[in-house]
């Protein structure tokens, strides 16, 4: 298992005019597993994923590498990282409104081949991964609940082939049952052969899928380790209190 | 702090009384002068363009029916019904502001690409009826305005030189104007309603007031520019109207950087310099203008002052308290 | 005064208005982006097939695709030049580089072309049909043909192609369409390609019906604006519609009223919509 990251990054920094709102030495995700990167408000979590991607709706500053299986893909544009396969759900809107739930399913990738270690799911596969999504294949993505769009977004995701999957914050807006829900399927989808990492406020649901947990605050790493490593800690008994106050 | 302002004065005062010389420095010959008095009324007709664009964000394309507002009435006033430019001035200005109100109401509720759509669609409906209605004298135009001349004050005008005095007046009190408004409680909310609509609302700014204010302060100035330039050129056909005006307009106002006071003077020297001394011919001067305006847009975020950073910091600082001195000596 | 003359004077004159929007229609929809340099393009376009033609020799069925290419050409350079504006979504700076562009070319036909009117006649234009008591040409015939191919092809393309759904995705959120692996900055130049081509295609085949200057771009712009917004802001069937019923609009007035005010008066017409319901013309990114 101590072969290469999937997705590692170095010395990553990420200022906006001036204020470094992130800045870490190393972070990685292997191959099947799961991390979760959890903090509270305004940690750097979003900043995270939205610059491994290169990709925000603001014009940041950043600095340092991602590596996607060693290769560095920092100097890429967004779509050129999506086409080798690092995906990002974002949070918030994450479909496309005014096209229905079977048009945000086809695909927007070219023919060629995902390559290695990456599995292209077909429209089928993601219904029968989310048969919600099946009987709503003709409604809008405006119909759709939150829940559903959310298991839309992952299924977009899906169709495109990841080799590392980004989930930023799938449980806002949602109720609780359905939160462990969708994080359930995220860790079917890991045991399946998937790499994801995903951030999370909620540290409580985060922690019961994830193998490994990272603790954000203010744009550093201030505890990182295995799930049962970190339930105990309590830094995250802080944190986990801290986003529940 | 007296002592200070006091200096101020001077030190800004200055300046404005030295252009008043500038074309007598430039050798003071028939074209000189014809060639700053044009620079001045062109200008004049800009900084009307200026706040909309600069301060309120939107992009008028109907500017030039103001100026042609103002160069018909002037025109009809004078030529036809036997007045003085003081009662001309006064005409030009509220036509300008009925049309202004007019267009303002109709486009209230418009914003951005269909704002700008409906002002352009209004002064191309305006050039045809100018070409067609035989009140306006149609494609002949309107012949017969006579000088300048306020009889009341010994005062007039036969040729550019003897109107250049009027024209630098009327440059100088657009400046004024277009200086005092980006001070005043309306230019700050102008600004607020362009860059944050919706923080301008919370600040209990309203945006279509707001606009529609601008627009009114923003007409008559353009319109003026349109009253002198009837006088200089003693006839008006609808060639006023045409893309020309908009398109140096638009360049006068973005050419230096936006929002710099004497940015849309600058502007217009520039332009017209290259056009009456340094001529391509007509075709070769559109595509000139044409590119300037495209190359300062889209390459030239802040302007051709920003690519001197240094002169930027100096260009403000100089500009700024020029309006402030002015009000004590006029 | 004949009505059925004037009905079909009326359907020509739609056709001919709904191609000559084409291109904006999809720039709106697609890129929410405007071109106010559109009628110039239209211009060149009239001008490159008159070259064609009569100074290159070419047969017009050839003369059009070269017009295109032209087309083609001047919307990616355009388009090129404002991408840093565009990706800004800086909708004021675009709207003012266009006109610009559109001043450029202006000129730059004039220079090439020289600035007398042309006519531009084409095998088709000089080819008289009776029918009846009816008049029109060919080449009216051929405009309705192509119009109704041209939006029975797109309206297919955008809503059933791949191709379509990225330019739609890109329409309606264009970092989302980001992170779907679309490379936005191509779709951008692709729109104003096709914009060019449209209009090209547009010029090449309504211009022949009237003289041509280099000085008509400006006028041409309030037609499709007029067609665009009546349409509903970037709806293709909308465009349709809109085209025709301006068409009938200026013929009918044209006959009854005054042909010099025609199109004063259609815009009039528009000014009373915008003011009765300007909400009901709010742009609906992606909206078809």
């Amino acid at each position: 298992m101590n072969t290469r990251p999937v997705l590692e990054t170095t010395d990553l920094k990420v200022a906006y005019g001036g204020n470094l709102a992130l800045d870490l030495p190393r972070i990685a995700v292997r191959e099947r597993e799961l991390v979760g990167v959890v903090g509270a408000n305004g940690a750097g979590k979003s900043t995270l994923v939205n610059s491994l991607l290169g990709w925000s709706r603001g014009s940041p500053k950043v600095s340092g590498k991602v590596l996607l299986d060693g290769r560095d893909i920092s100097a890429l544009p967004p779509h050129e990282r999506v086409k080798a396969g690092l995906l990002l759900i974002p949070e918030g809107k994450l479909v496309f409104t005014q096209m229905s739930t079977e048009e945000n399913l086809a695909s927007t990738a070219d023919d060629a081949p995902a390559g290695q270690g990456r599995r292209r799911y077909s429209t089928d596969e993601v219904y029968a991964l989310f048969p919600r999504l099946y009987e709503r294949r003709h409604h809008l993505g405006s119909q759709l609940s939150g829940g559903e769009r959310q298991m839309l977004g992952i299924a977009r995701a899906l169709r495109l082939g990841p080799r590392a999957l980004l989930l930023d914050e799938p449980s806002i807006g949602l109720a609780p049952r359905l939160v462990s829900t969708v994080l359930e399927t995220v860790r079917s989808l890991v045991d399946s052969g998937l790499t994801v990492l995903l951030v999370e406020q909620n540290v409580h649901a985060a922690i019961e899928v994830v193998d490994r947990l990272i603790l954000l605050e203010r744009g550093r790493i201030l505890a990182e380790g295995t799930a049962s490593e970190m339930r105990d800690d309590p830094r995250i008994a802080e944190a986990y209190l801290g986003a529940h106050v | 702090m007296i002592m200070n302002t006091g200096l101020k004065t001077i030190l800004f005062a200055a300046p404005a009384v030295l252009g008043f010389f500038v074309p007598m420095a430039l050798g003071g010959s028939g074209a000189v002068y014809a060639a700053c008095v044009l620079v001045a009324i062109f200008a004049v007709m800009s900084y009307g363009l200026d706040i909309i664009v600069s301060d309120l964000g939107e992009v008028s394309l109907a500017h030039t029916v103001f100026f042609a507002a103002g160069a018909y009435t002037t025109a009809l006033l004078s030529a036809s019904a036997g007045m003085g430019p003081i009662l001309s001035l006064a005409g030009s200005i509220l036509v300008a502001l009925a049309v202004a109100a007019l267009l303002g109401f109709v486009t209230l509720q418009l914003r951005e690409f269909v704002f700008s759509l409906v002002t352009y669609a209004v002064a191309v409906v305006a050039a045809t009826i100018a070409q067609n209605w035989s009140f306006l004298g149609g494609s002949d135009g309107l012949r017969g305005i006579p000088p300048f001349e306020i009889s009341l004050l010994g005062f007039s005008a036969r040729n550019d030189q003897e109107l250049w005095p009027v024209a630098y007046l009327l440059l100088l009190v657009a400046i004024y104007m277009v200086s005092s408004f980006r001070r005043s409680k309306l230019g700050k909310a102008a600004m607020m309603v362009h860059l944050n609509q919706r923080l301008a609302v919370t600040s209990g700014v309203d945006p279509q007031q707001t606009r529609l204010q601008v627009f009114l302060l923003s007409a008559p100035i353009t319109a003026s520019a349109g009253w002198l330039y009837a006088y200089q050129r003693a006839y008006i056909s609808a060639d006023v109207l045409e893309a020309y005006f908009l398109i140096l307009m638009l360049t006068a106002v973005v050419v230096m950087g936006r929002r710099l006071l004497l940015g849309p003077l600058a502007g217009v020297a520039l332009i017209l310099v290259q056009e009456k001394f340094f001529s391509f011919g007509g075709y070769v001067d559109k595509i000139i203008l044409g590119s300037v305006l495209i190359v300062s847009l889209a390459f030239l975020p802040n302007g051709i002052i920003g690519l001197f950073a240094s002169i930027r910091t100096l260009f403000p600082r100089r500009t700024m308290p020029i309006g402030k001195t002015i009000p004590e000596r006029s | 005064m004949n009505l059925t003359q004037q009905l079909v004077n009326g359907i020509v004159l739609g056709h001919a208005y709904a191609l000559i929007a084409i291109g904006w229609t999809v720039l709106l929809g697609v890129a929410r982006l405007v071109n106010f340099g559109h009628g110039q393009m239209y211009m060149l376009g009239a001008f490159v097939t008159w070259y064609g033609i009569s100074r290159l020799g070419l047969p017009y069925i050839l003369a059009i695709p070269l017009a295109m290419l032209v087309g083609v050409a001047v919307g990616y350079v355009m388009q090129r030049v404002m991408l840093q504006l565009t990706l800004k979504q800086d909708l004021v700076s675009i709207m003012i580089v266009t006109l610009g562009f559109g001043y450029v070319l202006h000129g730059a036909a004039a220079l090439f072309f020289g600035s007398t009117g042309q006519i531009l006649s084409t095998p088709l234009s000089m080819e008289d049909v009776y029918w009846g008591d009816l008049w029109f040409t060919y080449q009216d015939i051929a405009i309705v043909i192509v119009a109704i191919l041209f939006f029975a092809a797109l309206k297919y393309i955008i809503d059933r192609t791949r191709l379509g759904r990225l330019a739609r995705m890109v329409a309606e959120d264009p970092q989302l369409a980001e992170l779907a692996g679309i490379n936005v900055k191509r779709v951008y130049l692709g729109v104003f390609a096709f914009e060019g081509a449209a209009v090209a295609l547009a010029a090449a085949l309504v211009a022949p019906r009237t003289p041509i200057l280099t000085s008509m771009g400006f006028d041409e712009v309030i037609i499709t604006f007029v067609v665009v917004v009546l349409g509903g802001i970037g709806s293709v069937l909308g465009s349709y519609l809109a085209g025709l019923a301006l068409g009938l609009f200026v013929a009918f007035f044209g006959a009854f009223v005054s042909p010099a005010y025609a199109m004063a008066a259609a815009f009039a017409v528009l000014i009373a919509v915008l003011v009765i319901r300007p909400g009901g013309l709010a742009v609906s990114p992606g909206g078809r």
